[in-house]
């Protein structure tokens, strides 16, 4: 089962590197969101438990309600125009990302002789990880860059699931917090910078250099 | 219990206070008395009058209890400073800025403290996002266009950093797979314990995103830029805080895991890495100040030099790593003198180009005479603190396994205090065009008072070395395995 849900947490990566839409990526962010939940969730399909069940509902309520919905406040407030504006094509990014997954997927297969983890979790974390890092790296719109960030961090928590850490709910609650409070001034800032600088991309920050 | 309420509860408090208690000088007056109060309490307990009593997550070493005594210190001088900080006239979209500012600073102390005192990995991590989450905002104080780029920098790169400082923190549960450890909770004191049980693969992997992830935070080179920009946009105080307190909030983080890593077999990786990220922050700094434009700007490369050096002092090991301790009290102290003077040299010439700033001396000559002070400290002229911390750097490397290495920093040092020295001595003595050489009286400010307490305070620890200090330095160097 989490193997399914692992799979198709890799194709929402598919979809973010082929679509050209802002909101798109917001979609995305909101399955995953689900996705997240639900893998969460199996372990008490057998045995309910009222307290196991904290950290499931909030993680479904910051990341598929609050968040995707704070982000698209911030774009319709800005007017942000729907195209994401990438500074490489998708087609060329395309193979870029197959060919790192792959290679993610295989390295992982040989450490996993070693050590005992659930292979495919791990390697779709580590994936995402990876697709943040080429989405931050490779488009113009700072909105993108959030949504970015936050396909990071969903692929730092399934990474987390795979290796079997069990962080105390507290922290986990505390983490959630963390990540929902990081967006939220974000967007302030890009209110801000919107504002200011009359844009939201990359070329407008330019004015600190050495 | 009282520990902790003091230390991490009461700021909370004094926050929430600050929040809705709009007057500023009520905002001022709490926040002082809780930094007294902090001050207070980790002296105490670095002493030792006081044996902490912290609930689970939390706990304190000899580790802890120094860097928490370097927070409070700067952090006590700061919020003293800030109310005739804030008492200068600024642009009126800035106005706004005030009134949060008691209450982020608060924040950043509960923050800082809980980063420092905690005893668990994700307790750690939790901490240190909210001091980022904290001192961005107040990044953004003046409201112009280069601080909101700044923010916008610090914030995302030190996210994303930090999230990386994640990965690192999974992998160490990874390598606990098959210990004792497994299934165990991410708790500092007993991954000590185990160390040598660890996979080394999984622990490497972990050493180095913490440690890259965290470098944001540091102000390592190359993930330095991010920090630079911040600290030279960021009012004075904020700017002496991030310096002297934030960044060594971030590097006990790196501190633990190296703990971690000492007693195994991939102690010297970790050791080489520490060593080229140090030497690395030297040379990004050697080559920037061959181009000096901002003095803001050139304090905050110093930071990054200073933290170098210390990371450089505790990846060598022996006598550097107890001098890279010292160098971390000295610089936090030397740090706060240097920004609070240069804030009061960019209020008089409403500029932060080093170009436009023309005979302080004559000017601001109490600014002047301090600024210039703190220079001669920063670069480690006697009696001033740095001196004795870099001799014991500078003889522990000598005396290490790599004293090549020393060649290397002294060249880059060398050249740092030549140009810092020649943008610094321009800004004070250089006459502008067609100016009278009169000698104008400055008013004594506060920060002046504040300034000169400073560097007493840090030419007594230097002169005198506390024994107390002293046998803690030996204690953390016992800690990590240290053999002196």
């Amino acid at each position: 089962m989490e193997n399914v849900l692992s799979i198709l947490f890799c194709l929402t990566l598919f979809y973010v590197i082929v679509t050209s839409r802002v909101k798109a990526y917001v979609t995305v962010l909101q399955i995953q969101g689900v996705l997240l939940s639900v893998l969460l969730l199996i372990p008490f399909i057998h045995n309910f438990s009222v307290y196991g069940i904290i950290l499931p509902i909030t993680l479904l309520l910051v990341k598929v309600i609050l968040i995707p919905r704070y982000i698209n406040k911030v774009i319709s407030e800005l007017e942000i125009k729907r195209r994401i504006e990438p500074t490489i094509q998708q087609m060329i990014l395309l193979p870029i990302v197959i060919v790192t997954m792959i290679t993610i997927f295989i390295v992982s297969s040989i450490l996993s002789k070693n050590t005992a983890m659930d292979v495919i979790p791990f390697a779709s974390g580590f994936s995402s990880i990876v697709v943040g890092i080429y989405i931050i790296m490779f488009r113009r719109k700072l909105i993108v860059h959030v949504c970015g960030f936050l396909i990071l961090e969903n692929g730092i928590f399934l990474f987390g699931t795979a290796v079997a850490s069990e962080l105390p709910m507290l922290i986990e609650l505390g983490v959630l917090l963390d990540v929902f409070v990081v967006v939220f001034l974000m967007g302030i800032t890009l209110n801000r910078i919107s504002s200011t600088f009359k844009g939201f991309e990359v070329s407008h920050l330019g004015r600190l250099k050495d | 219990m009282l520990d902790f309420f003091i230390f991490i509860l009461l700021p909370v408090l004094s926050a929430a206070f600050c929040y809705f208690v709009k007057d500023l000088k009520t905002q001022y007056s709490i926040s002082l008395i809780v930094a007294l109060l902090h001050l207070g309490l980790s002296l105490l307990v670095f002493l030792g009058l006081y044996n902490t009593d912290l609930p689970t997550f939390f706990s304190s070493d000899s580790l802890s209890k120094l860097f928490l005594l370097i927070l409070s210190n700067v952090y006590f001088w700061i919020v003293l400073v800030s109310f005739s900080y804030l008492k200068r006239p600024i642009i009126p979209k800035a106005e706004e800025a005030k009134k949060y500012y008691f209450l982020l600073l608060n924040f950043y102390l509960a923050s800082n403290s809980a980063a420092i005192l905690s005893n668990h990995f994700g307790m750690y991590w939790v901490a240190a996002e909210a001091t980022t989450l904290s001192v961005s905002p107040l990044i953004y104080f003046y409201r112009n266009e280069e601080a909101l780029e700044a923010m916008w920098k610090y914030l995302f790169l030190v996210s994303v950093g930090i999230a990386f400082a994640f990965i690192g923190i999974l992998l160490l549960t990874l390598s606990a797979k098959g210990t004792p450890l497994e299934g165990e909770q991410l708790f500092y004191t007993a991954f000590i314990k185990n160390a040598s049980q660890l996979n080394p693969i999984w622990l490497k992997a972990s050493f180095i995103f913490i440690f890259v992830g965290l470098s944001t935070k540091i102000g390592i080179a190359p993930m330095h830029s991010g920090d630079v920009d911040a600290t030279s946009n960021a009012p004075s105080p904020i700017a002496a805080l991030m310096s002297g307190s934030l960044r060594l909030t971030a590097l006990i983080g790196v501190l633990r895991i190296y703990q971690i890593i000492r007693p195994t077999s991939s102690a010297e990786f970790a050791r080489t890495i520490l060593i080229i990220g140090g030497l690395l922050s030297l040379f990004f700094v050697f080559v920037y100040m061959f181009k000096v434009k901002n003095f803001k700007r050139m304090l905050a490369y110093s930071s990054v030099e200073h933290l170098g050096l210390i990371t450089l002092g505790l990846g060598i090991g022996g006598l550097a790593f107890v001098g890279a301790l010292y160098h971390a009290i000295f610089n936090s102290i030397t740090k706060i003198v240097l920004f609070l003077m240069a804030g009061n040299i960019r209020h008089n010439y409403d500029t932060r180009e080093v170009l436009k700033v023309r005979s302080v001396l004559n000017f601001m000559p109490k600014t002047g005479w301090l600024f210039m002070i703190a220079f001669l400290a920063i670069s480690g002229i006697p009696p001033l603190g740095l001196f004795f911390s870099e001799i014991k750097i500078f003889e522990g490397i000598l005396f290490s396994d790599k004293p090549y290495i020393l060649a290397l920093v002294m060249f880059f040092l060398l050249f740092i205090f030549i140009n810092m020295g020649k943008a610094i001595f321009n800004m004070l003595y250089k006459n502008g065009d067609g100016e009278q050489q009169s000698y104008k009286s400055e008013k004594f400010e506060f920060s002046h008072f504040i300034a000169i307490a400073l560097l007493i305070l840090l030419t007594c620890i230097a002169v005198f070395s506390p024994n107390i200090l002293y046998e803690n330095i030996i204690n953390i160097a016992k800690d990590f395995g240290i053999i002196l």
